[in-house]
């Protein structure tokens, strides 16, 4: 009995220390774009920012803001993450459902047609071509309905639904319950774990997306989504150096002052500004991630 | 304050631009007076509102909805203008645009204009271009033949760069060259460095002399070659042996005939000088897998004495040392060859930027009122507000008419918040424009405007240019020659998916494997591993590349 | 339920098996009714969409319609197979995605595991929160860190000369042999938290009576780990395992364009890489269809033999 306490005593002081060992590379490349982003670009060319700013600055960031579409944009993704998630947890788990089910006949074709989404692309082109077609081009309905239900976070689902226990189910069919009462009412409540990683999932992929805007609704300044916008900024942010090259003697190298912002400068005030609020989705989802709260809540 | 001072100049202009019309018109006389210029229709009467689409294939930011110029350009011509830049990769954009067939009014298509053209995408515009349209005619002129697409003979997109008007008084240096800090000049007394040996020999010499700089071990010479910009690597041996930048063909001035050099003793000659170099501990095994940004940052450290480059890639890091006041530590060109020989072709004249600039594309519903448009901007007036701005707001004139500027004014166009507000350089960037010298001897661009040059120049600099006895950096590379009738090479499109281009990026591949492994290894190995090189090489099909340029060369001798 | 071996035509000639009969859909329509516009809505947004496969067989043009193309035949294919360095780049791809699979795997496994035996709620909400931080950065930033850490002056050459294990500094990026292996290690760093969120979510569903059951029979933190926490996630490992072996073939191209340099291509070089190179970027827009094809039927055939390998041992399935 003692020999097993010094062995749990010693297994935490080398839990806990490789998790600060963990925090620390984790944290490491955040902090350090953070210290990019409040260094002056003209200085940060030089390299050896490391954890801290050498040359203070708000430039960059003022740069991010200053064209004030970003605050539009914001909403716009916004919007979009938060229709993607509940519209995409709700009929991703729904079907999810229905393929769990072992005895549903065509479990296993429908399955594999799911399976099969993820191992092919059919190109750009016909994609667009399929958007066109839908009248999705310029369309907000762009940013969720391509994305609805997708293959992955189905699996993932499924296979979690597959591991509750299938009395549930039974009994509920005794009692004479539909099959869309017994996913509403008993299965969706006991998914509420794996329906915060796949939350998370979908609303990390529609945060982060530009391509969308990109392809299907560049030309709509009120569709465009915080992503894109910053990719906008960055982007204009290489050609200056670029166009000075084209004008060839054209552009001077004129005194720089402290001002001047440049693509690694900007892109690390931009990686902050875009990730900041998609981070802060993952505590509030953590309760969610508690041991024994499904198993707990059957029983009752 | 600002609006206040934008709208009383609106105003005064408007009022200015209205009583010339008005003269104008009862006199009949519309092109002697500067300002009808401004206008485009001829009876003075205002012209229909349109709102051009223009996708611009090049990254780029929204004007702010004060600016001052576009709206000039609304109330004189009734023109608006609704941009679209480039995000992400221009080939899928253009990729969806054409297989979908929706496209803006005018688009640059940029470095896949070839692409666009051959889908089909622009107007030919030779038949918009007339007696109506002089300037634009004119404009075009002596260099028609080199606009016409290849296949069927039509003008689709009117070039943005490299028609020079007077001369060509450009005072920045952005090609290739091997550079040498200002601070090793100025140690041995603004020496006259021609050779490659001797190039090397300075360097080596500095580097003993002082083995650290402010603390940092010193680095003889930099070689970056990451991803495409590796032509650090690669071009050198062309320009030392005394051709201009053709890229990876070297073209015989007598008989036109390109052929690559990669893998003759040109190439063999630098590289062992290389070697040399390495083993002398002159360069250091780092910089082969340095990135492009930790390229700058070293550059940026004043540690590194020299290295082969082309001026437009390493701005960055000389703005960085300027802000830092390290002039010392930045850049001057020289034109190296292998021996004395040889006369270095360094310096060009700017090549027509061919299959860069604005077309107009099939779904445009006014392409003759854009043409105009070309025409109405290329006037002298309109150049100079999209050059040097408004005049008593971004320049001054002096008692000679010579512009120029305050220190206010110089750093107001230096400020991208300001220049949103108050330049249109998204839309002067890729329209036909006049370079050189305006008519009244003023240079088309403030940066290249002698005075203003001079303002800028530090103590150093101008001690240097004193010494070598030149008026600016570019001079160093000696005149530039008339450029071959072909003149570049580079231009020339290799095709989609052909032989050549295959050929091309292996070429490419071989060379950024074998080159550096070459000159890490020792000096005994040397010639072993270039046999090694020469045996990967030779198995490439060149001659599918070569024929290829040589196609287009001969093609443009014959046409152009 | 008999299941498997049923396939849907011969079905209806074995009465014993009623599965696909009348009978059986009547009793389950509300299952068919359910999955139907699933089923439409998968058919259109990715299977009518392939019809652009047939880029693969043609000359593709831009601004041609489809009719207007010329057809090539296997050209492309054969472009990719026949080319002396496929062998090497398919080398490289299925390398590259092995290593990032296994470490992934063990990495995220593990990690979960034990942040599971941490007991304060604060510190282990806080760890998790960070450790997927990374995750957020794009591979331009993560490289550009990733290729700091390790030049000549960077903490890994300094860390090892101190501790005199090698005595002059390594330059990592320029050696071909080490490149697979700081491919992989940056994958782990970049994306072990965010790989571990499904693993934690997975355990909250295990039984906690389980744990209860075990401490009062006195078993040791490794062995409940082991019996209870590590089973209880198995169908989850198990399918995911599946889902990655069918990306066997998908390396990516991100990471190892920006980490790789021309000395190391060799090493350095995946089928991603090899179709943009002689695809798109000397505008063959064919060849990357090609290359996808490839690789679209690889990753099936391997899902399929996944799939019927977890069969015969009796594990969880995807299919």
């Amino acid at each position: 009995m003692k020999k097993r306490k010094t062995f749990d005593i010693i297994f935490d002081i080398l839990n806990y220390t490789f998790m600060i060992i963990l925090v620390i590379f984790s944290l490491y490349p955040f902090i350090n774009t953070i210290a990019v982003s409040f260094n002056a670009g003209m200085d940060t060319i030089k390299g050896g920012i490391y954890i801290w700013p050498r040359v203070w600055t708000l430039e960059n960031y003022k740069a991010v803001f200053e064209s004030g579409t970003v605050f539009h944009a914001f909403f716009v993704s916004v919007a979009r993450t938060l229709l993607s998630v509940s519209l995409g947890l709700f009929l991703t788990s729904l079907i999810a459902y229905v393929l769990s089910r072992k005895e549903f006949i065509f479990r296993k074709q429908i399955t594999a047609v799911f399976v099969f989404t993820m191992y092919f692309n059919a190109g750009l082109i016909p994609n667009y071509f399929l958007i066109k077609n839908l009248g999705l081009i310029n369309n907000f309905a762009v940013y969720v309905i391509p994305g609805l239900v997708n293959a992955f976070n189905m699996i993932v689902i499924r296979t979690y639904i597959r591991g509750l226990p299938e009395s549930l189910v039974e009994s509920a069919k005794i009692d004479g319950a539909s099959e869309f009462k017994i996913f509403l009412r008993i299965i969706l409540p006991l998914c509420k774990p794996v329906l915060a990683t796949v939350g998370l999932f979908i609303a990390v992929g529609s945060w982060n997306s530009w391509f969308d805007t990109f392809l299907y609704a560049s030309s709509r300044q009120n569709l465009s989504t915080l992503q894109y916008e910053l990719m906008k900024l960055l982007s204009a942010s290489m050609m200056k150096n670029a166009s000075s090259a084209m004008a060839a003697g054209g552009v001077n190298a004129q005194e720089m002052s402290a001002k001047l912002v440049t693509p690694v400068s900007l892109r690390a005030a931009i990686t902050i500004v875009a990730a900041t609020p998609i981070l802060l989705v993952y505590p509030f989802l953590q309760k969610h991630f508690v041991t024994g709260l499904v198993v707990g809540s059957v029983k009752e | 304050m600002k609006k206040m001072k934008v709208f009383v100049w609106g105003l005064a202009v408007l009022v200015l631009l209205s009583s010339g019309i008005v003269g104008c018109k009862k006199t009949g006389d519309s092109d002697n007076k500067a300002d009808s210029h401004i206008t485009q229709s001829d009876d003075g009467s205002k012209p229909e509102a349109v709102t051009f689409t223009v996708f611009t294939g090049e990254p780029g930011q929204q004007y702010a909805k004060d600016n001052k110029i576009y709206k000039l350009i609304e109330e004189k011509l009734g023109v608006k203008f609704e941009f679209e830049f480039q995000v992400g990769d221009l080939d899928q954009k253009l990729g969806v645009m054409v297989a979908s067939g929706d496209y803006p009014d005018i688009i640059h298509g940029s470095s896949s204009a070839d692409k666009l053209i051959k889908a089909g995408a622009f107007l030919p515009m030779q038949d918009m271009i007339t007696d109506e349209t002089p300037k634009l005619k004119k404009h075009i002129e002596p260099y028609i033949n080199k606009i016409k697409e290849r296949e069927d003979g039509n003008i689709y997109i009117i070039p943005n760069y490299g028609r020079y008007y007077g001369e060509d008084s450009g005072t920045w240096y952005g090609g290739p060259a091997f550079w040498i800090q200002k601070a090793v000049l100025k140690e041995f007394d603004y020496p006259e460095i021609k050779t490659l040996d001797e190039y090397f020999d300075i360097i080596k010499r500095y580097k003993e002399k002082y083995p650290e700089i402010e603390g940092q071990p010193t680095i003889g010479f930099e070689v970056l070659c990451y991803d495409w910009r590796s032509f650090c690597l690669k071009n050198a041996p062309a320009q030392l042996a005394g051709y201009p930048n053709d890229g990876g063909i070297i073209v015989n001035p007598d008989t036109y005939a390109a052929s690559i050099y990669a893998n003759t003793d040109i190439a063999k000659t630098y590289y062992k000088k290389l070697n040399a170099a390495y083993n002398d501990g002159l360069i250091k095994p780092e910089t082969f897998v340095r990135n492009y940004d930790e390229y700058l940052a070293v550059l940026s450290s004043g540690a590194v004495l020299g290295m082969f480059d082309q001026g437009w890639q390493f701005e960055k890091a000389a703005n960085s040392l300027i802000a830092q006041d390290r002039i010392e530590r930045t850049y001057a060109p020289l034109p190296i060859v292998l021996d004395e020989s040889i006369t270095p072709y360094y310096r060009d004249r700017p090549p027509l930027n061919i299959n860069r600039g604005y077309g107009i594309s099939v779904d445009c519903e006014n392409p003759k009122r854009f043409v105009k448009l070309l025409d109405t901007f290329l006037s002298e007036e309109w150049q100079k507000i999209f050059a040097w701005g408004i005049e008593g707001e971004d320049y001054l004139v002096d008692d000679n008419g010579i512009f120029y500027r305050t220190e206010e004014q110089r750093a107001n166009s230096e400020d991208p918040s300001w220049k949103l507000s108050n330049k249109a350089e998204a839309l002067f960037g890729n329209l036909p424009k006049i370079e050189g010298t305006f008519s009244d001897g003023n240079a088309t661009t403030p940066v290249n405007q002698p005075d203003e040059y001079f303002a800028t120049l530090k103590p150093l600099d101008q001690e240097i240019l004193n010494h070598y006895g030149i008026k600016s950096y570019p001079q160093m590379l000696g005149k530039a020659p008339e450029n071959p009738k072909y003149y570049p090479a580079w231009q020339i499109s290799l095709g989609n998916g052909t032989d050549a281009a295959v050929a091309e990026q292996k070429i490419g591949e071989v060379q950024v494997k074998y080159l550096p492994t070459l000159i890490m290894d020792s000096v005994e190995n040397f010639d072993t591993v270039w046999e090694e090189y020469l045996a990967r090489y030779h198995k490439i099909n060149i001659k599918a590349y070569e024929d290829k340029v040589n196609e287009g060369i001969q093609w443009r001798i014959n046409n152009w | 339920m008999k299941e498997g071996a049923a396939s849907h035509q011969s079905v209806p000639q074995r009465p014993r098996d009623r599965k696909y009969s009348w009978d059986a859909i009547k009793k389950q329509k509300e299952l068919i009714l359910m999955s139907i516009p699933f089923c439409i809505y998968i058919f259109i947004f990715s299977y009518l969409p392939i019809w652009g496969w047939s880029m693969a067989f043609q000359n593709y043009r831009l601004g041609k319609s489809f009719f207007e193309q010329e057809w090539a035949g296997l050209k492309h294919f054969k472009l990719l197979f026949l080319d002396e360095g496929f062998g090497r780049v398919i080398r490289n791809t299925v390398a590259m995605s092995f290593i990032n699979l296994v470490l992934g795997f063990a990495t995220a496994i593990i990690l979960a595991l034990l942040l599971n035996e941490l007991k304060n709620r604060l510190f282990k909400r806080t760890v998790q929160t960070i450790s997927y931080l990374p995750h957020f950065l794009s591979w331009v930033i993560a490289a550009g860190i990733v290729s700091s850490v390790l030049s000549s002056d960077g903490i890994v050459n300094d860390l090892l000369m101190k501790l005199n294990i090698i005595d002059k500094p390594v330059l990592w990026l320029s050696v071909g042999k080490y490149f697979w292996g700081v491919v992989g290690v940056s994958t782990v760093w970049k994306e072990l938290g965010w790989n571990t969120i499904i693993y934690l979510g997975a355990m909250s569903a295990i039984d906690p009576t389980l744990y209860e059951a075990a401490a009062v029979d006195g078993v040791g933190r490794l062995r409940k780990m082991w019996h209870i926490t590590l089973p209880g996630i198995k169908p989850t490992v198990i399918i995911l395992l599946i889902m990655s072996i069918g990306r066997l073939l998908e390396a990516g191209f991100e990471v190892q364009y920006l980490l790789g340099r021309g000395m190391t291509m060799d090493w350095a070089e995946t089928i991603d890489i090899f179709a943009l190179n002689y695809g798109i970027k000397i505008g063959n827009y064919s060849l990357g269809t090609a290359a996808g094809i490839f690789k679209s039927i690889v990753s099936i055939i391997l899902i399929f033999l996944a799939n019927g390998l977890a069969k015969k041992i009796g594990e969880e399935r995807l299919i």
